[in-house]
């Protein structure tokens, strides 16, 4: 398979994935964005390993590597932080009396906007690996002239 | 790590497209490697000199002045 196939496949996948998930939000059934995202997701994969012309060598996966692990030492600290935050919140079961703690009763906020944010951090998540990946790869030459 | 790639593709007559395609990686993974940028693998080294048919020495020198770009 070409490079260029496997981009158009890529959009493909993106379209269709849009589609499933407009059609979830119709049926509010969460379950056929999920399965298709996933599938999707196995194909992009799959795909790209029969690409015959996408030159990879050590030096791009490197970059990757580097971005992927400053991505996720950032992300997972953050992640984590309001994961926790938001579980306590559904698990607030007051064992003290509260006046010894709290002045006043802590806002809770609804899981539907946990979810928004949850997405929203994932969403920052891609900016932020590409940031790094742009780093990287201008630390490891990617957009080096020669004078050839 | 300084390198002499250049000196060995100008005696082979060799583009960086050339050695590229030769050992299996991008152009721009020669010319990053030429200028400093990036330190090969062991692997890939290995692969560069037995490509120009001399010691690894003979390519590539530890320069302890001039470190890695990953410890800078």
């Amino acid at each position: 398979m070409k490079k260029n196939t496997f981009y158009i496949l890529s959009g493909c996948i993106a379209l269709v994935l849009l589609a499933v998930f407009w059609y979830s939000v119709e049926v509010h059934n969460p379950l056929f964005i999920e399965i298709a995202f996933v599938i999707g997701i196995l194909i992009a994969y799959l795909a790209r390993k029969k690409v015959t012309d996408l030159i990879e060598d050590e030096r791009s996966t490197k970059i990757t590597e580097q971005a992927v692990l400053r991505t996720f030492q950032i992300f997972w600290v953050g992640f984590c932080a309001f994961s926790i935050g938001a579980v306590m919140q559904i698990l607030y079961v007051p064992q003290f009396p509260r006046e010894f703690f709290f002045t006043r009763q802590p806002e809770i906020i609804s899981p539907r906007m946990m979810g928004y944010f949850q997405l929203g951090l994932l969403c920052l998540t891609i900016f932020l690996y590409v940031g790094f990946r742009m780093y990287y790869a201008r630390k490891y030459g990617e957009w080096e002239t020669d004078e050839e | 790590m300084k390198n002499k790639i250049k000196v060995f593709r100008a005696m082979y007559d060799l583009t960086q497209e050339d050695l590229a395609q030769a050992i299996g990686v991008t152009r721009q993974t020669i010319l990053a490697i030429e200028k400093g940028k990036y330190v090969p693998s062991l692997e890939l080294a290995f692969r560069i000199a037995r490509y120009f048919k001399v010691n690894i020495e003979e390519v590539f020198t530890y320069d302890e002045e001039s470190r890695t770009v990953d410890e800078k």
